[in-house]
């Protein structure tokens, strides 16, 4: 398959308006507004598109909620938060194919009548948002952003807007939070962003990689984009591959790509031809998965059938030298560093998961402690404020879930027996 | 004398200014006013603090609430360049703990402190995005990936 | 209708609400603890957390909204697991010190673990220690006790405004603190102690000095600060205020309270407190009983009335008393001696104002609700800062401005600085152009409206006459101001004392008022005592009789002289300023105070001394041997606030009850009057303070046919069930000033949060928060003068001279020096002249022209 999203990157000015118009870029944006937004939306409609920030929204449901709020002005924020521990598929975009993101988003802008954009970019890519702020500023020098696009007397402002280091704030709430100058806590739902979003107006919050799908789906037609990969959400996907492959990186397939392929064939098998332990699929917070259990299509439809999700399409391949514990103990690291503070389980959960794991990791785990750990876990999924906490204790129960043996020996010896 | 003419050049004043005008609300402008403030003095102190609320008029507490918050906001002087390791899974596993010890060692770097010279700071950082190109980081805004120690010689090399 | 099933109950109600609130107007009581009906939804603690039919999750009671045909489960075996959870989780980092701690018995924590049950201890991790706080006055901290639960962090941004407190870091590290980390430096409101479901954040007035279910008493009462009128729980065991909290629910402040009224309390039991009459005895004031001084004061009051006539005597009342105190003070003055002379310091500003504004608009202009203040869609506000002179007011102004409101201000206010104002500030002199040049502006952009022709004749005297669009008035926000005031819908106009004591104020008055006439706004007068309103409507002042009827009027009169059974002078009696006056001629002989301070809280109070020790005979009647009470012949202890019953008006005037709190020896102000009178051959019999009321209701228009029982229960705003207010409009006499002189320094009273004067100044907590006097000014002007923030400064006008120390502060007026009037020896009033205003007969304090130098570093 032709690459999409991914096209031109080798190119090392991708990025700038020069060389993305000279391989057709914003020729869809002119297309687009041609046509009358709701048009856009059944377009959009038509090719079944999902967000790809983790949930698999459809986005054309997403749009009309938004577009039939009377509120204005309504804003458009592309969420390049990309914090979800193992993606790197958003930065590719971000750094190598900014005006496709732009384009996208003048297209969305006008689909769903927002006038203003901001991209939240994490604080982690300070690269991306010179680029970033350079590709807008020629954007509005060519007209294709402005009070005015194209002479068609469309407006849309775009602006980037740095984030600083939270993992929450990709929370599409959180986000909003964040926009507004405050903490990153989630928000009480309903009501829904699409209606009282940002600075309290309808808002549309979607994933970069979703964004940047539009000028392809315009160009080619929502039928024709139907036919790509899955039927149940097609398109083009960005899969980012980290850990014990020989070819680490990003690649990007028709969605439902199955998982074994994309590590055996796409990747280049296991690094050095050691011998695969777990892979987790869709990022640290999906569900770990044993070797025989990846063959599966990575979409949003078939991975929970198979025990796990897609997520981001953040795959993270690890061979037999990994203790899981310690992984495990990472992850847990992570969340409670990431915890937004605002709900009692997640807050005083994650740091007591941690430390439980800590220990045992440390040999000094006790008689217990796994059990001890699925029922702290327990008393943490389904009661968190947002699904970061439950992320968070899902993690531990999957791991006990498809690796106990292997927790129960570490307390037991007091030590690690996968690293010796 | 008001303490954000002592705190800032006129220059940081116009640019928070400017800042400003991009966002319906004084309040959406607090996150970039405080990177201004942070790359004005390297840290966020509470003359910081108060100098940026006053500006912006958002009362100090909640300005230093939200900086206190976000990890990349520095609540403490740090070292002239500031080492941002990566060790969350993707790194781990492929070998970023070594290099924490590393600068433990041949540095005298901990995670959470700066060299005697005031040279290097250490942080650990959760996922930087760069897990296909693992292990990895950042100094100050630049990308560096696939680390080794040796190569992590070499970079520190270039920052005085 | 919605209908909703709440563990089988059916409940219908008329519009969408939480399904928390839904089970509490059903009596089903549902555990929260991070919820609180003063707050907005948070959904943080989940323990509200219930079952839903055709929801997979559990959900939170407190943040979802109930839907027609809703089936909710709210204490399930599964549920109640769940909370057992969470209350192990807020419990791993919860000390166990409940037996230490002062929450115990009222912990919302503990009753949560009573109820569900405690967990086996399978946290074996360290616990979080942070040790207590104890860097502020009145406010401990106990962190390790804190449960997230945030609602100080909401009460303090959400509700008061103030901001002065967040939440630091994030996740697991998160915890509560002020911007220093330490000392709050705030408020001092207090309502984040108000709201804290643990013993987290706890006042430190009461600290281990008692245990909730040991009060004996919740008595419900009325501040005495303000006249906001703030109703106050009094919590008391064995006689001793140990609490003051306020009421959710109640009138006017709803479940707030500002420092005053949370912390002012502690004068109450104050050991300075006088408790025997005092006789002057060979120039020394001598303890006696209340027979000798009681007769003491009778015979020398009668022989001086019998040689001198009763114009040779005055009275001073107090907005501190009740509405019964000032009613039989005035009447024991017209009644028994025989006089008019009858007044009160709201002769500094807000009796003239308030008969000035009420002459253009009509009676009761000024009687507007506050709360409603946050309803309206623009705030102008001039002459001073409402969050510090009437702070829960100011609090109606900031939630106005949240909810997407104007704030208008004439001059830097400070308590509004994080409200977006847009401000004007044109310093020195030039006030009154800037207010002519809004007047004509709006009479060019609006019109006339018509219905005010007396008025509008005047407003266009000023219009042609000043050139006043020509006004020197070059504000870069000026057109922000003009076009947010113009296009107001629902405005309202609020006026400060900083406004009435300053050169012109008469006729800056009047511009404020053509202007609220022209925006068609609501008025707003502050006042910063308690019963100011009461005391006036009681008749205290020279020319008006209970209800505002005029003393010169025959009819009028006849209707008091036949319920009081005597003649009534028709002649006005002299004014505070005049008795003064006529006390240092010789022409007045004897003065009867009660309950103010005249020596401190007029200006220049060494003339008023130097006055008032010519008299013949002077009798202070008060709760402390002041600066006045020192120097007079007999001195008479009253029962203060919190220890006696009565009625306080505020200015909404709404009449609100004053209850007896503590039992202490002693009498009212009315029964000490009552019983001089009796001496004096004057029945006044009098039951109790309700008996004085009801003689109140009978002759009073205002007060007709109200009681004790009405007034508890609740909204009893004048006119009640008398006469409609209004009245004619009279001649609206006009004064322009001469402009100021620039280059001057000029002085300025600075209204502190903490204090109001001679009550603040024995409560000791207040007296923490603002322990010295220090004087205010700007960088520019200290800078001209060579002096430094924290030099010691000698500040002179052409009556005294006081030492203060100096802070320098931007966010005060180039060329003022501001002094708070608080402590005994330190007052601004000192300073001031004693120029009236020739319209509102206020003394232009603002205006006093003063010297500041230094006089070296402070050492201590
Ligand atoms: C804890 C948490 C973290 C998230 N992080 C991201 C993120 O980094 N990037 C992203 O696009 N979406 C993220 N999401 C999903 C967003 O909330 C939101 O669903 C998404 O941005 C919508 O865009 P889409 O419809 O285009 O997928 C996150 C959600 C949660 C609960
Ligand atoms: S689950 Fe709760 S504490 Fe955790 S991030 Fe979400 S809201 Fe914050
Ligand atoms: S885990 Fe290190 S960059 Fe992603």
């Amino acid at each position: 398959m032709e690459k999409v999203l991914l096209k031109n990157i080798e190119n090392p000015n991708s990025a700038d308006i020069a060389e993305y118009m000279s391989v057709g870029g914003y020729q869809s944006l002119g297309k687009a507004l041609g046509r009358n937004p709701k048009d856009i939306i059944d377009e959009v409609k038509k090719a079944g598109l999902r967000g790809r920030g983790g949930a698999g929204f459809p986005v054309a449901m997403k749009w009309t909620f938004a577009s039939g709020d009377p509120k204005t002005p309504k804003y458009l924020l592309c969420n390049a938060d990309e914090g979800e521990p193992g993606t790197f598929k958003d930065r590719p975009i971000l750094e190598k194919n900014p005006h496709m993101l732009i384009e996208g988003m003048a297209i969305s802008g006008y689909a769903l009548g927002a006038e203003y954009g901001y991209i939240y970019l994490r604080g982690e890519y300070p690269a991306a948002k010179h680029i970033l702020e350079k590709a807008i500023k020629q954007a509005y020098d060519k007209g294709f952003l402005g009070d005015n696009i194209l002479s068609k007397g469309v407006k849309f402002h775009l602006a980037v807007h740095q984030g600083a280091g939270a993992y929450i704030c990709g929370e599409e709430t959180a986000l909003i939070e964040s926009l507004e100058g405050d903490k990153g806590q989630p928000r009480i739902k309903p009501p829904f962003p699409v209606n009282v979003g940002v600075f309290a107006k309808p808002t549309v919050v979607n994933n970069v990689e979703t964004l940047a799908n539009l000028p392809y789906l315009i160009e080619i037609g929502g039928e024709t984009y139907s036919k790509i990969g899955s039927p149940d959400c097609p398109g083009p996907k960005i899969y980012c591959v980290s850990g014990h492959v020989e070819k680490p990186g990003v690649y990007e397939l028709p969605m439902g790509t199955n998982l074994k392929d994309i590590i055996y064939t796409h990747c280049g098998g296991i690094k050095g031809g050691k011998k695969l332990k777990a892979v987790i699929p869709g990022g640290i917070s999906t569900p770990v998965l044993p070797p025989d259990k990846i063959d599966c299509q990575m979409d949003f439809v078939n991975m929970p059938k198979h025990g796990s999700m897609l997520g981001s399409g953040a795959v993270i391949v690890m061979d037999e030298s990994v203790c899981l514990v310690k992984v495990c103990y990472r992850a847990l690291k992570f969340f409670e560093h990431e915890s937004c503070g605002k709900c009692t389980p997640c807050r005083e959960g994650t740091g007591w998961l941690r430390s439980i794991l800590g220990r045992i990791e440390a040999g000094q785990g006790q008689e217990g402690d796994v059990d001890l750990l699925l029922s702290v876990a327990g008393n943490m999924i389904g009661k968190t404020f947002c699904p970061l906490g439950d992320g968070a204790a899902s993690v531990v129960q999957n791991f006990i879930k498809h690796f106990r043996p292997e927790f129960e020996e570490h307390i037991r010896a007091k030590a690690c027996m996968a690293q010796g | 004398m008001d303490i954000k003419d002592i705190m800032f050049s006129q220059a940081a004043i116009k640019e928070i200014e400017e800042i400003r005008a991009k966002y319906p609300t004084a309040r959406a402008a607090l996150l970039p006013a405080l990177y201004v403030a942070q790359r004005e003095f390297g840290w966020l102190s509470p003359e910081a603090y108060e100098a940026v609320s006053e500006i912006l008029g958002v009362p100090k507490a909640i300005a230093r609430g939200v900086g206190t918050f976000y990890a990349m906001y520095k609540n403490r002087p740090m070292g002239r360049n500031v080492v941002q390791l990566c060790t969350n899974v993707s790194c781990m596993i492929l070998g970023a703990e070594r290099l924490v010890d590393f600068l433990k060692n041949k540095y005298g770097l901990e995670p959470g402190g700066t060299t005697p010279d005031n040279r290097f700071s250490l942080v650990i950082m959760e996922c930087i995005g760069a897990c296909g190109t693992a292990p990895a980081m950042l100094i100050n805004d630049d990308f560096y990936e696939n680390l080794t120690e040796k190569y992590i010689d070499e970079i520190l090399e270039k920052y005085r | 209708m919605i209908t909703v099933n709440i563990n089988g109950k059916e409940i219908k109600l008329e519009k969408a609400v939480t399904v928390l609130e839904a089970a509490r107007s059903a009596g089903i009581k549902i555990p929260t603890l991070c919820w609180h009906e003063q707050l907005e939804k948070y959904g943080g603690c989940r323990l509200c957390l219930v079952e839903v039919e055709k929801m997979p999750r559990l959900q939170t009671a407190c943040t979802l909204m109930v839907t027609d045909g809703m089936a909710v489960r709210t204490e399930t075996e599964a549920i109640a697991d769940v909370r057992r959870g969470i209350l192990e989780f807020l419990l791993i980092n919860h000390p166990l010190d409940c037996p230490y701690c002062d929450k115990a018995g009222e912990c919302e924590l503990q009753d949560l673990v009573e109820k569900y049950g405690p967990t086996t201890g399978r946290f074996k991790e360290k616990k979080r220690r942070v040790t207590e706080n104890l860097q502020d006055p009145v406010i401990v901290r106990n962190m390790e006790r804190c449960v997230m639960c945030t609602r100080c962090v909401r009460m303090c941004e959400g509700v008061q405004g103030a901001s002065a407190i967040g939440v630091i870091d994030r996740g697991g590290h998160s915890h509560i603190e002020p911007f220093s980390g330490n000392r709050y430096n705030c408020e001092y409101c207090g309502n984040c102690v108000s709201v804290c479901p643990v013993g987290a954040i706890m006042s430190r007035l009461h600290r281990h000095s008692y245990r909730p279910w040991q009060v004996k008493e919740n008595i419900e009462t009325v501040c005495p600060y303000c006249a906001v009128g703030c109703t106050v729980i009094a919590q008391v065991r064995d006689d001793v205020i140990k609490r003051v909290v306020p009421r959710i629910g109640s009138p006017v402040n709803n479940g707030m309270l500002c420092s005053r009224g949370r912390f002012g309390y502690e004068f109450v039991g104050d050991p300075e407190r006088l408790t025997s009459p005092m006789v002057r005895k060979n120039g020394v004031l001598e303890e006696t009983t209340w027979e000798e001084a009681i007769g003491l004061v009778a015979k020398k009051l009668a022989e001086i009335k019998d040689r001198n006539g009763g114009d040779a005597i005055a009275g001073i009342a107090s907005p501190r008393c009740t509405n019964e105190d000032n009613y039989v003070f005035q009447k024991f003055m017209r009644a028994v001696i025989g006089t008019n002379n009858i007044d009160s310091t709201a002769r500094m500003g807000y009796a003239g104002a308030q008969a000035f504004i009420e002459n253009i608009f009509g009676q009761g202009a000024t009687g507007n609700i506050i709360s409603g203040l946050s309803n309206s869609d623009t705030v102008l506000v001039a002459g001073g800062d409402p969050t510090t002179i009437n702070p829960i007011l100011g609090l109606q102004i900031r939630a106005c401005s949240r909810k997407g409101g104007n704030v208008l201000t004439i001059g830097h206010v400070r308590g509004l600085r994080n409200f977006s104002p847009v401000e004007l500030t044109p310093g020195g002199g030039r006030e009154t152009a800037l207010l002519e040049r809004i007047v004509s502006e709006l009479v060019s952009r609006k019109g006339l409206p018509g219905s005010n022709t007396i008025l509008e004749s005047r407003i266009k005297t000023v219009v042609d006459a000043a050139g006043a669009g020509k006004a020197d008035v070059s504000e870069k926000d000026y057109p922000d101001f003009i076009g947010k005031l113009t296009a107001s819908g629902t405005p309202a106009v609020v006026i400060g004392k900083d406004l009435l004591q300053s050169a012109g104020s008469g006729y800056k008055l009047f511009l404020l008022c053509a202007i609220n006439y022209l925006i068609n706004g609501r008025l707003y007068l502050l006042s910063d005592h308690a019963n100011e309103q009461g005391m006036l409507d009681m008749g205290c002042a020279p020319d008006l009789l209970p209800g505002y009827r005029p003393v010169g009027y025959a009819e009028f009169r006849k209707r008091y002289e036949n319920a009081w059974k005597t003649k009534i002078s028709e002649r006005p009696g002299l004014n505070i300023f005049e008795m003064i006056e006529a006390a240092g001629k010789g022409d007045l002989k004897a003065m009867y105070v009660m309950g103010e301070n005249t020596v401190f809280n007029l200006p220049d109070g060494a003339n008023v001394e130097a006055s008032m020790r010519k008299l013949e005979f002077l009798v202070v009647q008060d709760l402390f041997l002041t600066e006045t009470a020192r120097l007079a012949d007999v001195v008479l202890p009253a029962l203060g606030w919190g220890e006696k019953d009565g009625t306080f008006t505020n200015m909404e005037r709404r009449i609100q009850r004053v209850r007896k709190t503590v039992n202490r020896a002693g009498m009212e102000d009315w029964r000490i009057i009552a019983e001089i009178s009796k001496n004096m051959s004057f029945g006044m019999n009098y039951a109790g303070s309700e008996a004085v009321f009801e003689e109140i209701t009978k002759i009073s228009p205002l007060h007709r046919d109200l009681t004790y029982d009405e007034i508890a229960a609740g909204n009893v705003i004048y006119p009640y069930k008398g006469e409609p207010l209004r009245g004619a409009v009279g001649e609206i006499p006009l004064n322009k000033p001469e402009t100021a002189s620039d280059g001057k320094i000029t002085l300025g009273i600075d209204r502190v949060l903490f204090h109001s004067g001679t009550l603040s100044r024995k409560s000791p907590a207040l007296v923490k928060m603002y322990s010295e006097s220090v004087a205010r000014m700007d960088p520019g002007t200290a800078g001209a003068l060579s002096l430094k923030d924290g030099d010691m400064v000698r500040i002179s006008s052409k009556s005294h001279s006081i030492e203060l120390r100096l802070s320098v502060d931007g966010e005060v007026e180039p060329s003022v020096v501001l002094v708070p009037n608080i402590f005994e020896g330190k007052g601004a009033l000192s300073l001031a002249g004693n120029i009236l205003d020739p319209v509102l007969k206020a003394p232009a304090v603002c205006a006093t022209e003063v010297t500041v130098e230094s006089v070296g570093k402070v050492s201590s």
